[in-house]
């Protein structure tokens, strides 16, 4: 592993990253309930994206393949890396389908949904992926202790976005009339939309939270070091990925759109 | 039998039993407790069924062993990148193996089994239809909760979704077993994911038998709504059986990228790679990514029925057109999936056999590509009768057509491969030929259905049927059998037999043709597509006995195949060396191919199909007593 960065400057960046993240996010939640323009929402949501890819997600790395022995630790590193980037590739397309099935079925329209609890669970996601990028940037630099206190912040902040969604959203907006059967006509196609988006983004969620503690539980018995820890960073691109989706989730349900009842 | 029974495959399917009851008696306990009903039509609930089946995919997984490696790695254990062997002979086969050639032939053997009975069923529905009338398949009777004509729906749905698995198990198989050969790699790049891609599809052909038994579905293979959202609870096994493949057909195509993109030997850069490396490429970026909207669209219908989320539902706002969409945006690549492999292969063997230079070698290797690509801009053209909205229809005809271009290319290429050439006639070649020409039948039925005026009289009729049974005999069928007999050396040191070889083409090219050119005969004159009797008026029945005639022929030029094929594995002719006299590396190494592949790394030194050419050579073995240098 080449390391480009000190520590210290490496954290640094992490939390310019996430500065500029946040103040993008607020703009877009200004925007959105202010001149309400779907294309500049659009524009927010490529740059927040192209940030996590490139400052978190270190799309980059695909191209470092220097090492010429195949049987090398950073050589399968770099295979591997590949293999996990066109996973995700791959998901992506799960994604953009339930994204262009919300935009037939809803069109312009939102469903009746807390736009302040929206930002709220997407400020504890964003969080996440800060703690997790500390977390990776201290294995990265060899500090196993550093990593487990990170890890275990992102761990909990990930907990906390599946319950408010899961338990808190989902339930506040079944009180809204959002129901799966679309029981209330009123509602048209939204309520299924709304819980098959959200659904299986907390699925993800859910599955990079088992990934979350398995990369915890064998950092534990030490088996990552600066140079081999193949695992965390795998682990670290899935749950920034995981963000990635809601980074276009979060306005296509409560943000675009206007507001039928 | 006692072996046969502590064979992973049977632990696997002990499993996948033992995990369809926790699961449906889960969901029955739950309703038991809500106060709902616990039993149903078919013993369980649909829920009941539906977790059932996932449950068993997952317990299967877990009780044959393809997954105990990565529980390892997730509790901090590290293994071994390769197991020793613990199986010979035909156990390995049915245990889980790391080895891809092991997994290529186990790949393969499941295509052929599924085309057994896809095939099967297809003998039984063509019999229906050699009269008029309802002969055997009648009203009164009743076979798995279904009557006559619901079985015949269920038969002709099945026929289409088996046969599909079957190829892309079957396209899976070829790749597996050629492709780290054709690049000097020792293995796929993550061996383990391999074993997992072939053993997750094992569930998934059961789940998709289930379908049969628990009521069926008279859907066809598109599943469509509103019809697929009223269908009996075998429609919901055959999403989840479809829903799992799909995942086999996702996971081997990543491997295949990766595997060609990291472990190619040295000196092989991209124009030096063979074309059947570029047509696998080409397949598996398509089957990679698309196929996650056929599993997509399947599940919305799954959760549309046991959620009532009305996706599809238009009483309830949805709309039904948006599930064929997604269906298509898979389902028409898909079969770029399906021939893009077999167009390789026939790129691949024709210059062994006309002892020339592949013609423009760039240009094949690119139109490959230039399929796939175009591939992602036809699906609607299957939509211009749905009722979408009209203003489509124009660009999905013309990016229709475009998809001539790059075939073209191809087409092409191999007529001015063969001028001049010094062809041989064995029973790959016969396939191969037979491939060109069946492809080109296919293909030059394609236009007119791509033509908006023209499809909305042609739409489900027989011509349709037969012009896609052209395609895909032609690009993947007769390659597939070409591929048999021409690597067939390779996995097992013995050769088929030559003389049923050519009986088998010559049986089964003259029937395919009777029997597609029939069907658009017909399909011309006004035969609807998936319905179990047609007016006698029609004046069909002659044809349509025709038909069923040749179908049977089919049929028997397959069974001799495959006895031909089981025979050959221990009494072929011995056949150790380059049979084919072919300059592609696995074949510079004595058959059967050793477990970690070459002995010696090979560096590709010339072009890969210079045939004729004085002096040229392709790769180039290291030896460690002779300098490289020649």
């Amino acid at each position: 592993m080449i390391h480009t960065q000190d520590k210290s400057s490496a954290l640094g960046q992490g939390v310019l990253i996430f500065v500029y993240l946040t103040i993008l996010t607020a703009l877009e939640f200004f925007i959105a309930i202010t001149f309400k323009s779907v294309s500049i929402l659009i524009v927010v949501a490529v740059i927040k994206a192209a940030l996590v890819m490139y400052y978190y997600m270190h799309i980059y790395k695909l191209n470092e393949n220097s090492d010429d022995d195949t049987h090398s630790y950073a050589y399968k590193t770099g295979t591997n890396r590949l293999g996990l980037w066109l996973f995700l590739l791959s998901d992506t397309f799960v994604f953009a389908g339930l994204m262009a099935a919300r935009i037939n079925l809803l069109g312009f329209t939102r469903p009746p949904l807390n736009q302040l609890l929206g930002l709220a669970v997407t400020a504890v996601l964003l969080l996440s992926s800060f703690f997790m990028n500390r977390g990776e940037t201290s294995m990265a630099h060899g500090d196993t202790k550093g990593f487990l206190n990170n890890i275990v912040i992102t761990f909990f902040l990930g907990l906390g976005f599946l319950i408010g969604v899961v338990a808190v959203e989902w339930r506040l907006a079944a009180a809204e009339g959002l129901v799966a059967s679309f029981g209330n006509p009123a509602n048209g196609p939204m309520g299924g939309v709304f819980y098959i988006m959200t659904g299986m983004h907390a699925f993800h969620v859910f599955t990079g939270l088992i990934f979350l503690f398995v990369v915890w539980n064998n950092a534990r018995k030490n088996i990552y070091s600066a140079e081999q820890h193949w695992g965390v960073e795998a682990v670290a691109v899935y749950w920034h990925f995981v963000d990635l989706v809601w980074i276009f989730f979060y306005p296509a349900l409560y943000l675009i759109g206007k507001l039928i009842v | 039998m006692k072996k046969f029974f502590s064979t992973a495959l049977a632990r696997g399917l002990f499993w996948q039993l033992i995990g369809t009851l926790v699961g449906a008696g889960l969901v029955t306990g739950i309703r038991v407790l809500m106060g709902l009903s616990a039993t149903d039509k078919f013993f369980f609930t649909e829920p009941a069924w539906v977790l059932g089946g996932f449950f068993g995919v997952l317990f299967f997984l877990a009780g044959n062993g393809s997954v105990s490696d990565w529980f390892k790695w997730a509790r901090g254990i590290e293994t071994p990148e390769h197991h020793e062997e613990q199986y010979t002979g035909w156990e390995k086969y049915l245990n889980v193996s790391l080895d891809h050639k092991v997994i290529g032939i186990q790949y393969t053997v499941t295509a052929l089994l599924l085309i057994c009975v896809g095939g099967l069923f297809a003998l039984i529905f063509r019999t229906e239809l050699a009269q008029s009338q309802l002969q055997f398949l009648k009203v009164d009777m009743k076979l798995f909760g279904q009557n006559g004509p619901e079985l015949y729906n269920t038969l002709m749905s099945l026929h289409g979704m088996i046969m599909i698995v079957s190829i892309l198990l079957g396209v899976a198989g070829i790749m597996n077993y050629v492709v780290p050969l054709l690049l000097g790699a020792r293995d796929m790049a993550f061996p383990r994911l391999n074993a997992f891609s072939y053993w997750i599809a094992v569930p998934a052909a059961v789940l998709l038998l289930m379908s049969l038994v628990l009521g069926g579905f008279g859907t066809g293979w598109t599943g469509y709504p509103p019809l697929s959202a009223r269908a009996p609870v075998g429609v919901q096994m055959f999403f989840l059986g479809v829903f799992t493949a799909g995942w086999s057909s996702i996971l081997g195509a990543l491997n295949v990228i990766v595997t060609v993109v990291r472990m190619r030997s040295k000196g092989m850069t991209a124009m030096r790679m063979p074309i059947f490396v570029w047509a696998s490429v080409a397949t598996s970026i398509i089957a990679m990514t698309a196929t996650q909207l056929i599993g997509l669209s399947f599940q919305l219908v799954m959760f549309q029925r046991l959620f009532g989320m009305g996706f599809f539902d238009p009483a309830k706002g949805g709309n039904p057109v948006l599930f064929q969409h997604l269906f298509w945006f898979y389902s028409h690549p898909a079969v770029y999936v399906f021939v893009l492999p077999g167009l390789g292969v026939i790129s691949e063997l024709l210059p062994v056999f006309a002892r020339k230079p592949l013609f423009g070698y760039r240009w094949v290797a690119m139109s490959s590509m230039g399929i796939a690509l175009v591939g992602f801009l036809v699906w609607a053209h299957h939509m211009f009768t749905s009722g979408m909205n009209e203003y489509l229809r124009l660009p999905f005809m013309y990016s229709t057509l475009l998809v001539a271009i790059p075939t073209g290319v191809k087409f092409f290429s191999w007529v001015a491969t063969i001028w001049k050439g010094k062809l041989t006639y064995p029973a790959a070649m016969l396939f191969v030929l037979g491939g060109i020409i069946s492809f080109l039948l296919g293909g030059l039925t394609g236009p007119p259905n791509a033509t908006v005026s023209v499809d909305l009289h042609l739409h489900d009729t027989y011509f349709i049927v037969g012009h896609f049974h052209d395609t895909i005999f032609g690009g993947f069928v007769f390659p597939f059998f070409a591929a048999l007999y021409y690597w067939f050396p390779k996995a097992t040191g013995r050769r088929m037999n030559e003389f049923w070889g050519k009986v088998h083409f010559w049986l089964m090219t003259p029937s395919f043709f009777v029997l597609t050119l029939g069907m658009m005969r017909i399909g011309l004159l006004g035969m609807r597509r998936r319905i179990v009797d047609y007016d006698p008026a029609l004046n069909f029945d002659s044809t349509h006995l025709v038909l069923t005639i040749a179908g049977y022929l089919i049929g028997l030029a397959v069974l001799i195949f495959i006895i031909n094929f089981f025979y050959s594995i221990s009494h072929g002719e011995k056949a150790e060396g380059n049979v084919w006299n072919s300059r592609s590396p696995e074949w510079q190494v004595p058959s059967p191919m050793p477990t970690h592949n070459y002995d010696q790394p090979f560096e590709v030194v010339g072009e890969p199909y210079d045939y004729g050419l004085a002096g040229s050579k392709y790769v180039e073995f290291a030896k460690p007593e002779k300098s490289k240098n020649k």
